[in-house]
């Protein structure tokens, strides 16, 4: 048990960031460097090319014209998937920390947010991930065109938010100032690996998707402002 | 998986693919679609891109037509994407399935001709995908390799032929076209009583009038209404037309032959230079006026051009808003509505001009919705209109949405601005039993504009 804390909490991360970030850096690189001959025109098109991407990537206008009630389910998982991120970012950073005090946010004003808003935020990102699961199941147009691994993206993201909740929810709370020693230990390179099973499971899952994101169809967070960006251009 | 035999023609087609055997051929699929990798950008993000969310079968012609696994565009696209994946990426060396990659299945290729000749590549799906991607790229991209290999259907295949080897795609020599052209001469002066001229190869006229050839030979309305505006406004000698390039048509845009499509292009470039005009004056076709506007012009296919592509239809809607002509609207009472076709509305966002002639001509526009770039396809688009033995499906399932927003106008007229869209409304109109007529936008024009103060006598009004 002890070798498997260590490899999931003190050797995974190095590798798991570091193929993320290769992953990543050599798409976005292809991408920009794959010539583009002709030029996409595409109408009604908006006046501003760059706000209309920018549109797009944080409201989704065309799904919403398309198909409504995919935009409702799609775009509230999007946004409570961001929340959680930012969430997260605060135990790698004072940064989130210091800028809502500066705002003047007291101490008692930031655990709040974190339990509600990230409880919230948590509730939400998993009825409205399995509402997702179950239209990709339910909706003929889109189980025809699903496979396995559009299943499988779906499924890894519902088992990390759902480890996740239970952490905030259930029997043993996540405990942040262990989980901040974990994260400078890590980047101190003298890894010390927390002992929660859940918090283990949570950062495996957490993990295999890092992973995964440069290679599936989770891509499209990256390739939605390429595409974007092509078609809108005049 | 999604390549399983389905019935939309079948299509006349080659018995085989040109390869020498289906080792050969399966060579060839994926030479073709492992050349993705260099590019095109589009096609490449396309690869990789799509969240299989399904919104493009929601907001499909085809697929609201009849909701069959092998129509939904997503599903079509995925032929090559997963063999892309396949062979292209290593997650989907690796991981195939999981990644939804699969390998290309030997023999299958011939299957193809219906999934990708069964899109009309009317591009309505990037307006909705949340990626904007645009399932039309992937179709032409499919509708390439079945043409390298032989697999273009007969009659597209014959359409291209034709037009590279006579300039147009009716098969109608000079002589052809010249009798055509007295004819519209004699109907307008049957019209008018006096004398309206359609200028041909007047080298040093201005602009360069290029139709597809339907508006010379079958709906001629539209022409002459171009040739009566002109007249109108004291500009018949500074137009022309070409007895050799009188068709803006060019398959090789939906067969996916590139070659081909710049080859019948130079054709028209060559000869507008020859005739030294100013303005390449396209007339009411969409995927003409998309391939020199928004293809050959802007992609400087030719270099620097000493003549700009303008429309028809922008032109005289610009005469109108300046107040030179004039009508008589009672000369079309009937309701009428307007089809924007994919390629001017969608992809050149040409929609205003057709509908200010429209208003100015007749007694009552009224719109169909969704319309302009979100309006839905006739379901003849990418060339499918010319495939006589798809009739039925384009009747049934590709028309369905069209037949029924037509209908919801109440209109007695569809105006459509493409040779290819009235073929296929005028069959829809007829198979259905509506009582519409079908034409132009510069016919209802041509029926009421004041040609020396009088509009047009005409002995029978449809």
């Amino acid at each position: 048990m002890q070798g498997l804390a260590m490899f999931v909490g003190g050797v995974l991360p190095y590798f798991a960031i570091g193929l993320f970030l290769i992953g990543m850096g050599y798409r976005i690189r292809v991408w920009i460097k794959t010539p583009q001959p002709g030029k996409m025109t595409i109408f009604p098109a908006p006046k501003s090319a760059t706000r209309g991407i920018l549109a797009e990537v944080f409201f989704f206008p065309s799904l919403f014209k398309g198909d409504r009630g995919l935009w409702a389910m799609s775009w509230t998982f999007h946004v409570t998937l961001v929340l959680v991120f930012l969430g997260h970012l605060r135990v790698v950073t004072g940064l989130i920390d210091s800028t809502l005090h500066s705002m003047g946010v007291s101490e008692a004003g930031v655990q709040w947010m974190s339990s509600t808003v990230g409880g919230i935020a948590g509730i939400v990102m998993l009825a409205t991930g399995l509402a997702l699961f179950f239209r990709r199941i339910y909706t003929v147009r889109a189980r025809e065109v699903s496979s396995f691994s559009d299943f499988f993206a779906l499924l890894l993201l519902l088992a990390i938010i759902v480890t996740g909740d239970l952490m905030r929810f259930a029997g043993s709370h996540f405990d942040l100032a262990q989980t901040r020693v974990w994260v400078a230990s890590l980047l101190s390179f003298s890894p010390v690996v927390p002992h929660s099973g859940m918090f283990l499971v949570h950062a495996l899952l957490g993990q295999i998707l890092l992973m995964y994101i440069p290679f599936s169809k989770i891509l499209h967070l990256g390739g939605i402002f390429f595409t974007q960006a092509l078609v809108q251009r005049r | 998986m999604s390549h399983k035999e389905f019935s939309i023609g079948p299509i006349a087609v080659a018995q085989s693919s040109t390869a020498k055997h289906s080792v050969a051929e399966r060579v060839e699929v994926i030479n073709a679609i492992s050349a993705i990798k260099n590019g095109p950008k589009v096609l490449k993000l396309y690869m990789e891109t799509c969240a299989k969310c399904g919104t493009c079968a929601s907001v499909c012609p085809i697929y609201y037509g009849s909701p069959d696994p092998n129509l939904n565009p997503a599903r079509r696209s995925d032929l090559i994407r997963a063999i892309y994946k396949k062979h292209c990426t290593t997650s989907g060396k690796v991981l195939g399935g999981l990644v939804g990659a699969r390998d290309y299945d030997e023999g299958e290729l011939k299957s193809w001709v219906e999934h990708f000749y069964s899109c009309s590549g009317c591009r309505r799906c990037a307006v909705y995908c949340p990626f904007g991607i645009d399932n039309s790229v992937i179709t032409r991209k499919g509708r390439a390799i079945l043409d390298k290999l032989g697999l273009t259907p007969d009659k597209m295949k014959l359409v291209v032929d034709v037009s590279l080897k006579t300039g147009n795609t009716d098969n109608v020599g000079k002589e052809g076209f010249l009798a055509a052209i007295d004819f519209l001469e004699e109907e307008m002066r049957d019209e008018h009583g006096i004398e309206i001229k359609i200028p041909v190869d007047a080298v040093g006229a201005e602009y360069f009038y290029v139709p597809p050839s339907g508006d010379v030979l079958v709906n001629p309305e539209a022409t002459t209404g171009v040739a009566k505006v002109f007249h109108v406004l004291g500009m018949g000698a500074r137009w022309t037309m070409s007895s050799t390039c009188f068709d803006g048509a060019n398959y090789g845009l939906f067969t996916g032959d590139d070659n081909a499509m710049k080859q019948d292009n130079k054709l028209y470039v060559e000869e507008a230079k020859r005739l030294g005009v100013k303005y390449m004056f396209m007339g009411e076709c969409g995927h003409a006026y998309r391939i020199m506007k928004m293809m050959m012009e802007k992609g400087g296919w030719w270099g620097k051009l000493p003549f700009k592509v303008i429309n028809c239809m922008e032109w005289t809607a610009e005469q109108i808003a300046a107040g030179r002509l004039e009508f008589d609207k009672s000369r079309n009472p009937q309701p009428v509505t307007y089809h924007d076709p994919c390629n001017f509305g969608r992809s050149c966002d040409i929609t205003e001009a057709p509908r200010e002639i429209l208003k100015a001509s007749c007694k009552e526009f009224r719109e169909m919705y969704p319309n302009r770039g979100e309006n839905w396809c006739c379901g003849g688009g990418g060339g499918l209109s010319a495939i006589d033995e798809i009739l039925e499906f384009r009747m049934k399932v590709a028309g369905k949405k069209k037949v029924e927003q037509i209908n919801e106008t109440g209109a007695r007229y569809v105006a459509a601005a493409c040779s290819n869209c009235k073929r296929q409304l005028m069959q829809l109109t007829e198979y259905h039993k509506m009582e519409v007529a079908v034409g132009g936008v510069h016919d209802m024009l041509s029926r009421s504009i004041l040609v020396d103060g009088k509009a047009a006598e005409r002995t029978e009004l449809e």
